[in-house]
């Protein structure tokens, strides 16, 4: 049997219960699906989507309403089979967002922690093991106060890891990092899955790290999974205006049709308001409501006279509204004359100064039709 | 006179000590419970701890007479087990002392363990360790500051405590009457120079108590 991981659950919060605990928020129901292998999927959504609340049903932290949690062999969760196996026998690994090292404990003693019933060797053997892993073992004797940030996360891990966990869950380990260790943590943990052959669940809202971690991406909004697959396949082919939003398509259009489909060549001509957008796509049917986006870094601006319109695809002379810096890029808002349609672009600053744009001049726009986006909308 | 300020000394010490290692381990375990755990009827009990905080000593005094007097409720089954009543001894002053010392080990205990963030305790859970194994080796440890503050703000109360003592244990020389109490009795018999005396060590004793606690805090920090 091959083992993987299994969850189905529905959890609800009504509207008196959160009120209860924190401020004001609607009732809120987390509705989530998914299977994976020994792989890292990175839990991708927007505060409150529910990602939190996800671990806190794995974990055991929260009971669910209904379904199941399945890791390797264990049933953790199984509302049928009235099984809510207690957090203490989940044996699962789980790193919060502030790590919770226990203070009054030095490293080598948080470690131990959770290999209270092994025997001494085998638990001398295991902790020089996950220290070594880590890269850890000069702070074996330190307390969680004398250590740096992703110093704490790396013991953080350790800790977690000691026990030989199930599934690992970590719940945005890095965001508390400045970028720069951010990144070369990142690619750590990434590192660390590859050896450790265990399911890895990654909290984040940060696209990058999403992207640059995952093997697969859950995307979450709204307590609903809204698209599960490879980083490519989320960024390149969003599923629908949530995923495209979190994804960095700032510009979305949710008022096409599809005029012609043509088969052979995968490709279709849109109408949206009064313009017509030619798109690359599967799966569509001549008279498809449709909304399609692009990110602001796709977009391609030519000169004013290089006098291109009509003769290439997708080719709109536009108005500059205004150029914002950005650092190496600039953002240029941008309205395209003929069709009331308003478009931001994210060019490297070099680009645009070359082509001399400045705010209310003007420019034509490409939109190249592989970097076009389409998913049924609402 | 020697006589006349030991035994009060003494007497206020032991009662304060024992009612204050009862109040340390009940106190910190009803304070964890009302922390980190929803009941019914906790706001009722919740309600009853804090009352001797705001009742008037006497009044306390007068319902822990009826409560473990001769023929109170628990008077009765003590005095079936030991055979004897307790009322003017000093168990009845620790009584007194515990009681009314109780809510503030409670409370402060309480907002100690509150701060704990409950994470680090979930993260004891996931490394298998049971609520009670938690809380003993992580919740308590990380809320000490705040059990020795109330450690000492409930020894402090029991030291001083008066008035529910003179109605349970009454004032019987040599045997229950404890430092205040002591006070009480020399200034009304017009006995100025043990009142002055007493007074004074009772000062002494509570300076001395801010000055060791406050070094004691110091190396606590971590």
């Amino acid at each position: 049997m091959r083992l993987g991981v299994k969850v189905d659950l529905i959890k609800r919060y009504n509207e008196a219960e959160i009120n209860g605990k924190k401020g004001t928020r609607k009732a809120f129901t987390l509705d989530v699906s998914f299977e994976m292998e020994n792989e890292l999927v990175v839990l991708f959504g927007p505060s409150g989507s529910g990602k939190t609340t996800l671990f806190k049903c794995i974990s055991g932290i929260t009971e669910p309403d209904n379904g199941k949690i399945i890791v390797g062999n264990k049933v953790y969760y199984d509302k049928d089979r009235k099984i809510n196996l207690p957090i203490q026998k989940r044996n699962l690994g789980y790193v919060f967002q502030n790590y919770t090292l226990f203070p009054h404990m030095n490293v080598r003693k948080n470690i131990e922690y959770g290999l209270k019933d092994w025997e001494k060797e085998e638990r001398e053997e295991r902790i020089m093991e996950v220290l070594s892993l880590l890269h850890i073992e000069e702070l074996e004797t330190r307390f969680p106060s004398q250590l740096s940030g992703g110093q704490k996360q790396r013991v953080a891990l350790a800790r977690a890891l000691a026990p030989k966990p199930g599934i690992l869950l970590l719940d945005e380990p890095l965001s508390a990092l400045d970028m720069k260790i951010r990144i070369r943590l990142a690619e750590k943990i990434k590192n660390l899955q590859n050896r450790i052959e265990i399911p890895l669940l990654f909290i984040t809202h940060n696209l990058e790290e999403a992207l640059l971690l995952a093997d697969r991406v859950l995307i979450l909004h709204g307590g609903k999974a809204q698209q599960f697959g490879t980083p490519e396949e989320i960024f390149c082919h969003p599923e629908n205006i949530h995923v495209a939003e979190l994804t960095g398509i700032s510009n979305i259009f949710d008022d096409a049709y599809v005029e012609k489909y043509e088969e052979e060549s995968k490709s279709a001509v849109l109408k949206s308001g009064d313009m017509r957008i030619k798109i690359k796509s599967q799966n569509l049917k001549s008279g498809d409501k449709i909304s399609w986006g692009i990110h602001p870094e796709n977009i391609t601006l030519l000169r004013d006279d290089s006098d291109s319109e009509g003769r290439d695809e997708n080719i709109y002379p536009a108005h500059v509204n205004s150029i914002i810096n950005k650092g190496p890029k600039k953002r240029i808002s941008l309205k395209l004359v003929k069709h009331n349609k308003s478009l931001t672009a994210e060019l490297p600053a070099q680009f645009v100064d070359s082509l001399k744009l400045h705010a209310g001049g003007s420019c034509m726009v490409r939109l190249e039709m592989s970097n076009i986006v389409a998913f049924h909308g609402f | 006179m020697m006589d006349k300020i030991w035994f009060p000394l003494t007497l206020t010490l032991w009662v304060a000590a024992i009612s204050s290692i009862l109040v340390l381990c009940s106190g910190v375990a009803i304070g964890y419970v009302f922390a980190r755990h929803d009941f019914r009827g906790k706001r009722l009990v919740e309600l009853l701890v804090t009352l001797p905080l705001v009742l008037p000593p006497t009044v306390i005094g007068y319902l822990l007479v009826i409560l473990v007097g001769r023929h109170g409720l628990l008077g009765q089954m003590i005095f079936d087990v030991i055979g004897k009543g307790i009322m003017f001894t000093w168990q009845a002053a620790v009584i007194a002392a515990y009681t009314v010392s109780l809510p503030l080990m409670v409370y402060t205990a309480k907002a100690a363990i509150e701060a704990v963030d409950r994470e680090i305790e979930y993260s004891a859970y996931i490394l298998g360790k049971s609520e009670l194994e938690t809380a003993l080796q992580i919740t308590f440890p990380l809320a000490k500051k705040g059990i020795l503050a109330g450690l000492i703000l409930s020894f402090a109360r029991a030291t001083g405590e008066f008035g529910a003592t003179l109605m349970l244990a009454g004032n019987i020389p040599g045997k229950t009457n404890t430092m205040s109490i002591s006070i009480y009795s020399a200034f009304q018999a017009g006995n100025n120079e043990l009142a002055e005396a007493l007074v004074l060590i009772l000062v002494f004793m509570s300076l001395l108590t801010i000055a060791l606690t406050g070094r004691f805090v110091e190396k606590l920090e971590v």
